[in-house]
C-alpha cells in the first residue's frame, strides 16, 4: 500500500469504529468516562478537596489506560463474534494500520472525558505550557502501550467473555492501585518499591510533576521518562512480535 | 499466463490439537483461475482450514501453497492486496448500513471516496440491494446479510474470492438470493473459491469441484465428469424389510430413513428392482446424483448421520 492509501484506510477505520457506534448509540460516550469521573469524585470528597488534582491526573491516565481495554474487548468482539478480522487479514490492510485506526477510533471515545478534566485541571489552576506538552506525551505514551497490549491480548483469547474478565482487572490493576489517584507518599515506605512494577506509577510521577503538585528532581525525572518510553516501547515491539495477525 | 491457487502435499494441525489427525493430511490441488471452484466436504472435512490458509489468516503446518503463483506464507503482504474473502460465520458490522458497509470496505482497502461510493451503488443495484441499501445491516434478515457481505468482496478488486459457506443457515429462498449474488461474481471471470456442505449448490454455482474428507482430496473434476466416473450409476431404494444379506449381491447397500439405498450397475438394478416388486414391496430407482457420489466415494452422506455405516465386507 501507499502512504495515501495507508492513510485512508486508517482515517477510515477510525470513523468506523468510533464515529458510526457513537452516531447509532450516543451512549456508548459514558462507558469511558464513567469510572474515572466517579473515582474523581470519590477521592475529592474524601480528601476534602485536597486531592483534587491527583484525582484530575489519575482520571486522565485511567481514561486512556482504558482505551486500551476497550480495544481490547472491541478487536475481540470483531475478531470472534463477526469474523471481522479475518476479513481484513485477507485485505491490503496490514495489521498496524487496522490497531492504529481502531486505537484511535477508540481515543475518540474518550475525548469528552479528557475535556472534563483538562477543564478542571484549567478551573483548579491551569498549568504552564511545558506541563500540558508533558501530559500530552505521557498520556500518548499510555495511549501507545495500553492499545499495543489490548489487541496482543485480542489475538490470544478465544472467548469474548475472558476479556470481560481480563480488561477491568488490567485496568484496576494499573491504575487504583498503583499511586496514580494518591500520592506515592501514601503508601507506606515498605510497600513503594513494588509501586514501581506498574508503568502507570511512573507516568503518575511524570503527570504529578508536570501539574506541579509533587516536583521531580532532574535524575528522577530522566529515570521516569527512560522507563515509560522503554516500556511504551517494548510494548509496541511485544505487539509486532506476538500479536497474532494470521493464527498459528 | 494467469494462475489460481495450487496446493501441494499442505498439512495442517493445530497446535491445540497435538494428537488425532490433522486437520489437512496432505492436501494436493490445483484452482484454475477465472473459474468458480467449489470445495465440498462434511463438518470438519477440513474446508475451512484450508480456505484461511489460502487467505493468509492462518499459518499451514507444511506443505507448498501458491495464490496467483505467490507463497501464502512468505509472500503474504503481496497475496493480502489482491484477495477478498467472507469467512465462514462472519457477519457484517451491525451498526452501518449496507451501503456504508460496502463503502468503507472499499476505502478500508485504500479506494478513494468517491471511486468507493460510485462502486457501491453499482455492486448494491447488480444484487438488487437497493431498496435495503440505507437500512441498518443489524435489521436485515440473515440472507440479506450474507448478500451484502458478498456484495463487499465482490465491490472489491480483488482477484480472489474467498466465500466459506455462504449460505449455510439459510432457508432455501434466501439461499437462492445468495446464489444469484455469486453467479454475479462468477461473470467477472474472477477467480472464487466457494465451500458448501450442499451438493446442489456446489453443482449450480461451479465449473469445477473437489471434494475434502478427512484433510485430504478424494474427488476433484468437473460435476458432469465426476457423474461419469461412478462404477454403480444407479440407485435404487428398498424398505428395510428387504434381507440385508440379499441386497449385497446386489450392489453397496447403506441405511436410509425408512429403507436401504443400494448403489448398483444397471443390470444389478434391474434384478434387484424385479425381487422387490416380487415380494411386494415399495421401490423408487434412478440415476445416481452428485450426492450419491460422495456417498459411494466416502461411504458417508454428506449431511445427516455422522456415524460411518455398517461396515462392509470388502
Ligand atoms: N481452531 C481449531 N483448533 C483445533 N482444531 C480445529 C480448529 N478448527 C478446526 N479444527 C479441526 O480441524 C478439522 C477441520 O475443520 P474445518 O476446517 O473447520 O472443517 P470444515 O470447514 O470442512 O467443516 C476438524 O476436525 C476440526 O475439529
Ligand atoms: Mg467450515
Amino acid at each position: 500500500m501507499t502512504e495515501r492509501r495507508r492513510l485512508r484506510s486508517l482515517v477510515t477505520l477510525a470513523y468506523l469504529n468510533g464515529v458510526l457506534p457513537i452516531k447509532t448509540q450516543p451512549l456508548y460516550l459514558l462507558n469511558l468516562i464513567a469510572s474515572p469521573l466517579s473515582f474523581l469524585f470519590f477521592i475529592d470528597i474524601a480528601s476534602h478537596g485536597v486531592l483534587l488534582l491527583y484525582g484530575i491526573s489519575g482520571g486522565m491516565v485511567l481514561t486512556v489506560l482504558t482505551i486500551g481495554s476497550s480495544l481490547q474487548t472491541d478487536m475481540s468482539h470483531y475478531r470472534q463474534d463477526l469474523k471481522w478480522q479475518d476479513v481484513v487479514v485477507a485485505s491490503p490492510v496490514e495489521a498496524t494500520t487496522y490497531v492504529a485506526g481502531m486505537a484511535l477510533s477508540e481515543l475518540l471515545y474518550s475525548l469528552p472525558g479528557m475535556g472534563v478534566f483538562v477543564a478542571l485541571w484549567i478551573f483548579a489552576g491551569g498549568g504552564t505550557l511545558l506541563g500540558a506538552v508533558s501530559v500530552a506525551i505521557v498520556l500518548l505514551c499510555v495511549w501507545a502501550f495500553a492499545s499495543a497490549l489490548g489487541f496482543t491480548l485480542a489475538t490470544y483469547f478465544e472467548d469474548v467473555r475472558e476479556t470481560w474478565v481480563f480488561a477491568p482487572f488490567i485496568s484496576l490493576g494499573l491504575t487504583v492501585l498503583p499511586p496514580v489517584y494518591y500520592p506515592i507518599t501514601s503508601l507506606p515506605a515498605s510497600v513503594r518499591p513494588f509501586a514501581y512494577l506498574s508503568p502507570t506509577t511512573y507516568a503518575a510521577d511524570l503527570l504529578h510533576n508536570a501539574i506541579g503538585i509533587q516536583p521531580l528532581g532532574f535524575d528522577a525525572l530522566l529515570l521516569n521518562w527512560g522507563v515509560l518510553l522503554g516500556f511504551t516501547a517494548a510494548l509496541l515491539l511485544l505487539a509486532g512480535l506476538k500479536a497474532r495477525w494470521r493464527d498459528p | 499466463m494467469a494462475e489460481g491457487i495450487r496446493a501441494r502435499a499442505l498439512t495442517k494441525r493445530y497446535p491445540k490439537s497435538k494428537t488425532g489427525p490433522p486437520a489437512l493430511a496432505g492436501v494436493d490441488l490445483e484452482i484454475p483461475p477465472g473459474r468458480v471452484f467449489g470445495l465440498i466436504g462434511r463438518n470438519g472435512a477440513g474446508k475451512t482450514t484450508f480456505v484461511r490458509i489460502c487467505a493468509t489468516q492462518l499459518t499451514p503446518t507444511s506443505g507448498e501453497l501458491t495464490v496467483l503463483g505467490l507463497d501464502a506464507v512468505r509472500e503474504a503482504s503481496e497475496v493480502r492486496t489482491r484477495i477478498a474473502c467472507v469467512p465462514q460465520e462472519s457477519r457484517p458490522l451491525y451498526f452501518v448500513t449496507s451501503r456504508q458497509l460496502v463503502d468503507l470496505y472499499l476505502r478500508m482497502r485504500g479506494a478513494d471516496r468517491t471511486a468507493a461510493a460510485l462502486r457501491a451503488k453499482e455492486v448494491l443495484k447488480e444484487l438488487e440491494l437497493t431498496e435495503v441499501a440505507d437500512k441498518l445491516v443489524s435489521h436485515l434478515s440473515g440472507g440479506m446479510r450474507r448478500r451484502v457481505m458478498v456484495a463487499m468482496v465482490l465491490a472489491s478488486d480483488a482477484e480472489v474470492l474467498f466465500l466459506d459457506e455462504p449460505t449455510t443457515g439459510l432457508d432455501p429462498v434466501a439461499r437462492r438470493d445468495v446464489w444469484s449474488a455469486i453467479r454475479r461474481v462468477a461473470r467477472d471471470n474472477r477467480t472464487v473459491v466457494l465451500t458448501t456442505h450442499y451438493l446442489d449448490e456446489a453443482e449450480a454455482l461451479s465449473h469445477e469441484l473437489a471434494l475434502l474428507e478427512g484433510g485430504r482430496v478424494v474427488l476433484e473434476g468437473r460435476p458432469a465428469d465426476l457423474r461419469g466416473r461412478v462404477r454403480q450409476p444407479w440407485r435404487v431404494t428398498v424398505p428395510t424389510e428387504f434381507p440385508l444379506e440379499e441386497l449385497r449381491s446386489y450392489g453397496t447397500p447403506s441405511p436410509v430413513e425408512g429403507g436401504y439405498l443400494v448403489f448398483a450397475t444397471e443390470p444389478a438394478a434391474r434384478e434387484l428392482a424385479m425381487a422387490a416388486l416380487q415380494r411386494g414391496m415399495r421401490i423408487s430407482l434412478g440415476p445416481v446424483s452428485l450426492e450419491d457420489l460422495f456417498l459411494q466415494t466416502v461411504g458417508k452422506p454428506l449431511t445427516g448421520p455422522e456415524e460411518p455405516l455398517e461396515s462392509e465386507a470388502s
